[in-house]
């Protein structure tokens, strides 16, 4: 029997096909799983992409896990249960048994997931993207030099320039690999030799490494979440094992093991309580609910998370001791699958991460057809194979950005940075552009769009409901503290009340003081210190004598004072509890100051108010006094709580004051920024749908005047089933539904409805939702932070934890933290993650420009046959060195207004300020108002999010642009500066054609130039390498209007401005550095880098100026014809 | 792509993004290269073919005329006869290096090695020819441009005037003349050397026969001597010296013979200024007795006080080898 049941189970856990069959007997161990297994995932393709039948149990078992929990344990009678696990409530197992199970099942713990081996990690760094280009580019310079060291005898002594490029790189990358505080590895130091080929081999490697080694580092700071997770795993329980109770160690419980927990304990396993004493425990983790409760041995719910007689592995127990039957174990706990879901699940590629492989494609693509075109055509013209290998190895080096990922890689740090500044602290720097691509946001309730902090929020006295003041900052409506309804109230609510401050906290605010109790009460000793002052004062100069505490069953609390006036010799008893109990122990009732008969015209103002307040999704309690008389109750009376020998009927009602957890002040706001920005804001919550619907309408999930199915079935009077779905914009969805949908229905609600709030959801359903909008097409950010939340944070494109309230699993599990906690800092992450990836973009686009004059100097040189324009060092040297800077700094750039994208302004119907825009607030006319006459500013957060099908970082435009156009202009600089130097000092551009095999013969020691002058192979090659040097500062100079009209896209740099001082100072420092590289003694030795005349800085200006104005006038146009061809052709 | 619910808010709220149909990959290339649905070639309608041409073609000629004019405003400043830049201020420098003919073939243009078998016309012909070749201006001064109108008759203590380039006579270079072959014929040959010349270039000689340098070879510093006992102003010579390169070329190489026996280059050729129908001073070298059927390095110098040597970077030299079978 007993073997067959854990096959059962173990059926359940590993295969849903098997877990139809295996529900045959009558323990009913498992259900149908109610949402059938479609093999597909979010995505719908991904299973069919799994080849071996290792990774395809491997999905089933995820998806397994993704199924809601389905167990009978706390159905059945315990006897039956006892009998299940061959155990028994008072002796236990046996020890023999407990070792056989233990055996059988393994230890109660979690198990860590497979991980990768460091090294395979790091050799992906090491081989992904360009790097694979690039170490082809270095191993064919080895080859070309190898075989160039055996075939000729020359000896090199290139090695002091050697040294001084590889320190340069080094330089360049350690700088940034310090920005990123990775310690980069040690590089190898001493080179001897030799010939450029090894020497750009090496600079090659380095670069790769260096880089490599970097990603790799960036990649090992996120930890794993599975050692979170076992940091919630208790050390030790208390087992009773033949009759004895024994500590052991909490990996060592079995099934059928009755343990036994007391406050203060984590719970080992999942126990099916049989004996509670009071007992309580913490949720949180896994419900988000915060509130303790009570466990008992009552079955009370069909949910297994709501019943309460389980209690469930690595919760705290809070108060009251219990006994219990170890019902699931390790792995196989509610916990163990949260976490096995959490550390399963693959996340996928970050959206920027896909966009820099869409972009990595291209160039490869690019470099790979030039690369091997001209190898072919070199040996069709005749090349020798050598030579044609060391073009290859040109053309490679040209037109891979060696700097490119380093550059995206800072300027997502700086992004980073700056969100650190603002609360947003991003653990995976990819993630800093993800928020930003993020159409939809999954927000959790409690803490993140709430404070979590109970607050009265209304009270209910003389008849009237009272707003109190729910702010953080107590800024909002004052009411009458005068009445006597209020005096009345307030002392109950004080008076019957076990929370108190905790100590040393005399300077903090009211609101913000920790309290000893739980949340209503706490949530009442704040108001009423607030409202009366000194509480503690009042609760001893009215002296406790007798208290009876809430219980579930009672559902009131009571307790007797003596008065604080001395002169009144009778007790006071007062009373607070769930207002229909209270009502019902009532008589009469305090209005105005008066003591009426609770007749049914006040009781059914009591239940209006009831209701009323129950609606808004608050949490109301009741309250009653009595005084009770003196002539029965003298002072010094013994009251006695358990035999209640005062009454505790017939009271005057004062009463009812409602609690809730208000939402912040800054969400609202922040929910209608993530509105205009075009993103869907979902609610998904633990919490009950009434408290949900009204926490989403109050920050706007749910926007006024949009109603749900239920809302317009109640309005129009009609069955709910009669209501067009797609009439309602509002949803609220509760988790008992949403487990009986399939996938096309969730889809369906997330579809067409655009405000949709989830409630009591389980963890698995939380995930089920995240995939559902994944589904969709949408990028989905997740906020939360309880380890309920974390298999959802895992499975969201971006996940976002809270940094106050969040668990360590949630926290490990996301991909950002809210240092606040606060909602309103991810539109800061939107906001920055839109700027950085149109940053990232224009830095792009800058970068590649100079591609073109660096690989046209190669074609060049091959097909016209004339010396060598740019040599492959200069070109390392603007890849790694003068580019860089500036291309960070766009990272700096202020948003552009999209002035453009805006609807044009009716100028006979739409003025300044009109009428309607001041009478009529109708939500259609503000925001046209405020987007038309705005001072130009950042519009970042009013457009649609990117579609990561369609805009991409890099697009054929933008190569267009940066390749056919930009690039272009440049190279024409490039080689007109060229042509100067060669004809200046003597090569007229007619003899350059076809002199390249003489000009780079050794043997030819005495060439001739137009003026019959003769060259030594020496003073050629330093003429050459001054040409180099050229064009390499002409590409700077080109590069400045490069820079400057990279800054918009759309906009005129005098609406933009150069107020950007980062770019600014890269026009200077890339200035700089090209001078310092050209003037440096010895610089023609190291990098073959000779001092130009400073006449040859100038030829490249006009084109500088070309490029801007051309990039001027084409913007304008852009701007002037929005949508037409030349947007459509070079808008990027 | 994007899809957006009709709605009447002014803004407009995320619906969801419906991924691209997939397609099979080569169905993809295949609609890549031509769309029969949407007449695509290459991702394009001919008419966005069209103007996306029109505009290159339009931006590129743009771009042409831009650099065609830079170009033109750029030779106005340059003066076809004289460089822009001369001596130290141009990268050629002030240190000349040598030339020597005959050169190997063009396919063969990294070698400086002179190869053939002496018993054979032909295997030697091309070397004859291109020294033939060479000497074509020396030998019909006509061929310069200019056809030798100014050529006149310098010597030492008459230099050229302004316009006027000197004449060299390399027709009774017995036995280095086309008529004898050169002596390639003989296992004896005779190559040819040039300094390279300069704009503007003018030597320092070694004139001071008591102040020459120690590195100069002892029989060029005797044969300066001597031709200062007899003459001093041809003291203001390019010093001109040959030798086998390692001790063992030295060996092999053999007497050498310098015609014309002036052994150098007159100084009255200097400077260079590119004047109309200037012919380089050249010298022959002749190997009198080079051992055969062996590879013979030769490192040739030039020399004045203003040519620095190096062998590696051939500063003031050149280098070559023989080797006769």
């Amino acid at each position: 029997m007993r073997n067959h049941f854990f096959a059962v189970l173990r059926f359940l856990l590993s295969s849903s096909l098997l877990l139809q069959h295996g529900r045959s007997d009558s323990y009913r161990v498992a259900t149908v799983p109610s949402i059938p297994d479609d093999n597909k995932t979010f995505d719908g393709s991904a299973k069919s992409r799994r080849k071996n039948p290792k990774a395809k149990r491997k999905g089933d078992d995820l998806d397994d896990l993704k199924q809601e929990l389905d167990i009978d344990f706390h159905k059945i009678t315990p006897e039956e249960l006892y009998q299940r696990f061959q155990t028994s409530p008072d002796r236990g197992l046996s020890h023999a048994k407990a070792k056989e199970n233990l055996e059988r099942d393994g230890p109660n713990a979690l198990t860590p997931p497979k991980t990768t081996p460091e090294w395979v990690k790091f050799c992906k760094q090491l081989f992904g993207g360009f790097a694979l280009l690039l170490w082809i580019g270095a191993i064919l310079c080895f080859i070309a030099y190898s075989i160039q060291a055996s075939t000729v005898e020359e000896p090199a002594d290139d090695n002091l320039y050697l040294g001084v490029v590889l320190s340069a790189v080094v330089i360049v990358t350690g700088c940034f690999s310090y920005y990123q505080e990775a310690k980069s590895s040690a590089i190898m130091e001493s080179f001897k030799s030799m010939v450029p080929q090894l020497y750009l081999g090496i600079v090659l490697s380095v670069v790769v490494m260096v880089t490599g080694t970097f990603s790799y580092w960036q990649e090992a700071k996120s930890g794993s979440i599975m050692d979170s997770f076992k940091s919630l795993v208790p050390q030790f329980a208390t087992v009773i094992r033949e009759g004895e109770k024994v500590t052991v160690r909490a990996e060592d419980l079995v099934l059928g093991d009755v343990v036994e927990v007391k406050f203060g304990d984590r719970i080992p396993a999942d126990i099916r309580i049989i004996e509670s004493r009071g007992f309580k425990v913490d949720n949180s983790s896994l419900t988000g609910e915060s509130e303790p409760q009570s466990r008992s041995t009552e079955f009370t719910h069909e949910n297994p998370l709501e019943t309460k007689n389980l209690a469930f592995f690595s919760t705290n127990a809070v108060e009251g001791t219990a006994k219990g039957i170890v019902i699931s174990c390790g792995d196989h706990t509610v916990m163990g699958r949260i976490a096995g879901l959490a550390s399963g699940l693959d996340t996928g590629e970050t959206p920027i991460a896909k966009e820099i492989h869409h972009f990595i494609h291209l160039i490869t693509g690019v470099a790979v057809f030039l690369g091997v075109s001209f190898f072919v055509i070199a040996f069709i013209l005749g090349y020798h194979w050598l030579d044609a290998v060391i073009f290859l190895i040109g053309i490679i080096v040209a037109n891979v950005p060696e700097g490119l990922l380093a550059t995206v890689t800072v300027c997502l740090t700086l992004t980073a940075k700056r969100m650190a500044s603002k609360n947003c602290l991003v653990k995976n720097l990819e993630a800093v552009e993800t928020l930003g691509s993020t159409s939809t946001i999954c927000s959790d309730k409690t803490g993140t769009l709430t404070q979590n902090r109970m607050t009265v929020a209304h009270m209910w006295f003389d008849n009237q409901i009272i707003e109190a003041d729910t702010t953080e900052d107590q800024s909002g409506v004052q009411y009458d503290r005068t009445s006597p309804g209020f005096k009345a109230l307030s002392r109950i609510a004080a008076l019957c009340n076990r929370a108190e401050f905790k100590g040393g906290q005399e300077n903090v605010p009211i609101l913000k003081k920790e309290v000893a109790g739980d949340a209503s009460e706490a949530a009442l000793l704040k108001c009423m210190e607030l409202a009366l002052g000194d509480v503690m004062t009042l609760r001893k100069k009215n002296k406790k004598v007798c208290e009876i505490p809430f219980n579930s069953t009672n559902k009131y609390q009571v307790s007797i004072h003596e008065t604080d006036d001395p002169n009144d010799p009778r007790h006071l008893s007062v009373m607070k509890g769930a207002p229909e109990r209270i009502l019902d122990r009532c008589s009469t009732i305090f209005i105005g100051g008066k003591e009426k008969v609770l007749d049914e015209e006040m009781k059914e103002a009591f239940n209006n108010a009831y209701l009323e307040l129950g609606g808004l999704g608050e949490r109301v309690l009741g309250f009653c006094d009595l005084m009770l008389p003196s002539d029965k109750y003298p002072i010094g009376f013994k009251f006695d709580c358990d035999e209640v020998n005062f009454p505790i009927s017939g009271m005057r009602f004062v009463g009812l004051m409602s609690m809730i957890d208000p939402p912040r002040a800054a969400v609202p706001d922040a929910v209608a920024k993530c509105r205009s920005a075009g993103i869907k804001v979902i609610m998904v919550t633990g919490d009950h749908p009434i408290t949900a619907k009204a926490i989403a309408k109050s920050v706007g999930i749910i926007s006024e005047g949009n109603e749900t199915v239920e809302d317009i079935a109640q309005r129009l009077n009609i069955p709910v089933s009669e209501v067009n779905p797609r009439e309602a914009k509002a949803a609220v969805v509760h988790g008992t539904e949403l487990r009986d949908l399939d996938s096309s229905h969730l889809d369906d609600i997330l579809r067409h409805h655009t405000e949709i709030v989830f409630a009591r959801t389980s963890p698995q359903q939380k995930l089920i939702i995240v995939e559902g909008c994944q589904r969709m097409g949408a990028i989905v950010a997740v906020t939360g932070d309880g380890v309920n939340d974390s298999p959802a944070l895992k499975k969201a494109d971006i996940g976002v934890a809270m940094g106050i309230a969040g668990s360590d699993v949630s926290k490990q599990a996301a991909d950002m933290i809210l240092l606040d906690d606060n909602f309103a800092s991810i539109v800061t992450g939107v906001e920055e993650g839109r700027l950085i990836f149109d940053n990232l973009k224009k830095s792009i686009a800058y970068t590649l420009t100079s591609n073109i004059p660096e690989i046209s100097p190669f074609l060049a040189f091959i097909l016209l046959d004339i010396p060598l324009p740019l040599g492959t060092v200069t070109i390392l040297c603007i890849d790694l060195g003068t580019d860089m800077v500036p291309a960070i700094s766009l990272a700096y750039e202020e948003a552009e207004s999209d002035i453009m994208k805006r609807q044009p302004r009716n100028p006979f119907t739409d003025k300044l300020v009109n009428e309607s825009g001041l009478l009529v607030r109708s939500p259609h006319q503000m925001p046209a108002i405020s987007l038309a006459y705005e001072a130009p500013e950042s519009d970042i957060m009013k457009r649609q999010p990117r579609d990561p099908y369609s805009d991409k970082l890099v697009n054929h435009r933008l190569i267009s642009m940066a390749y056919g156009q930009i690039g272009m202009i440049q190279a024409a600089a490039g080689f007109f500066v060229y042509f100067v130097i060669m004809a200046e000092n003597g090569f007229l551009p007619v003899k350059l054609f076809g002199i390249r095999k003489q000009w780079d013969s050794k043997a030819i020691n005495d060439l001739t130039d137009s003026y019959g002058q003769e060259w030594t192979y020496r003073d050629r090659k330093a003429l050459e390498f001054t040409c180099h040097t050229a064009f390499f500062v002409s590409i700077v100079i080109v590069q400045w209007a490069d820079l400057i009209v990279c800054k918009t896209r759309r906009n005129s740099l005098i609406h933009q401005g150069m107020r950007n001082w980062a770019l600014n100072f890269g026009l200077v420092f890339e200035t700089a550095l090209a001078a310092f590289l050209s003037y440096t003694p010895g610089m023609d030795k190291g990098l073959r880098m000779y001092p130009l005349k400073f006449v040859w800085w100038l030829p490249a200006l006009p084109f500088t100026l070309s490029i801007f104005v051309y990039d001027e006038v084409r913007r304008f146009y852009l701007r002037r014809y929005p949508g037409g061809w030349l947007e459509q052709e070079t808008y990027y | 792509m994007k899809t957006k619910l009709e709605q009447d808010d002014s803004v407009q709220e995320f619906q969801g993004f419906f991924k691209p149909a997939e397609v099979p990959a080569l169905q993809q290339w295949k609609d890549f290269f031509y769309n029969k649905e949407e007449g695509k070639v290459m991702g394009r309608t001919g008419s966005s073919w069209g103007k996306i041409i029109l505009f290159y073609i339009i931006f590129y000629s743009a771009l042409a005329a831009l650099f065609s004019i830079m170009l033109w405003v750029f030779y106005q400043t340059l003066d076809p006869r004289i460089p822009k830049w001369q001596t130290d201020g141009s990268l050629i420098g002030t240190n000349p290096g040598l030339g020597f003919r005959p050169m190997p073939p063009f396919a063969n243009v990294e070698s400086t090695l002179i190869t053939y078998r002496g018993t054979d016309a032909e295997n030697y012909r091309f070397w004859k020819d291109s020294l033939v070749e060479f000497l074509k201006v020396y030998r019909k001064p006509g061929l310069t441009p200019g056809r030798g109108q100014n050529i006149y008759n310098c010597d030492y203590d008459r230099p050229p005037g302004k316009g006027q380039v000197c004449d060299v006579d390399v027709k009774n270079w017995s036995p280095c003349t086309s008529e004898n072959n050169f002596n390639y014929h003989k296992s004896a040959p005779c190559v040819f050397l040039k300094l390279n010349k300069i704009y503007g270039w003018v030597p320092e000689f070694y004139n001071d026969t008591n102040n020459l340098p120690p590195m100069m070879p002892r029989d060029l510093k005797r044969h300066i001597w001597e031709v200062g006992r007899n003459n001093t102003l041809k003291l203001n010579t390019v010093w001109v010296s040959c030798e086998g390169e390692n001790p063992a070329d030295v060996e092999n190489v053999g007497p050498i013979r310098y015609i014309p026996d002036l052994r150098g280059f007159p100084g009255y050729f200097y400077p260079y200024e590119n004047s109309e129908g200037y012919l380089s001073p050249i010298m022959a070298i002749h190997f009198e007795k080079p051992r055969t059927g062996i590879l013979i390095q030769i490192e040739c110098k030039a020399w004045a006080r203003n040519i620095r040597h190096d062998r590696r970077d051939k500063l003031g030299s050149v280098h070559f080898e023989l080797m006769i079978d």
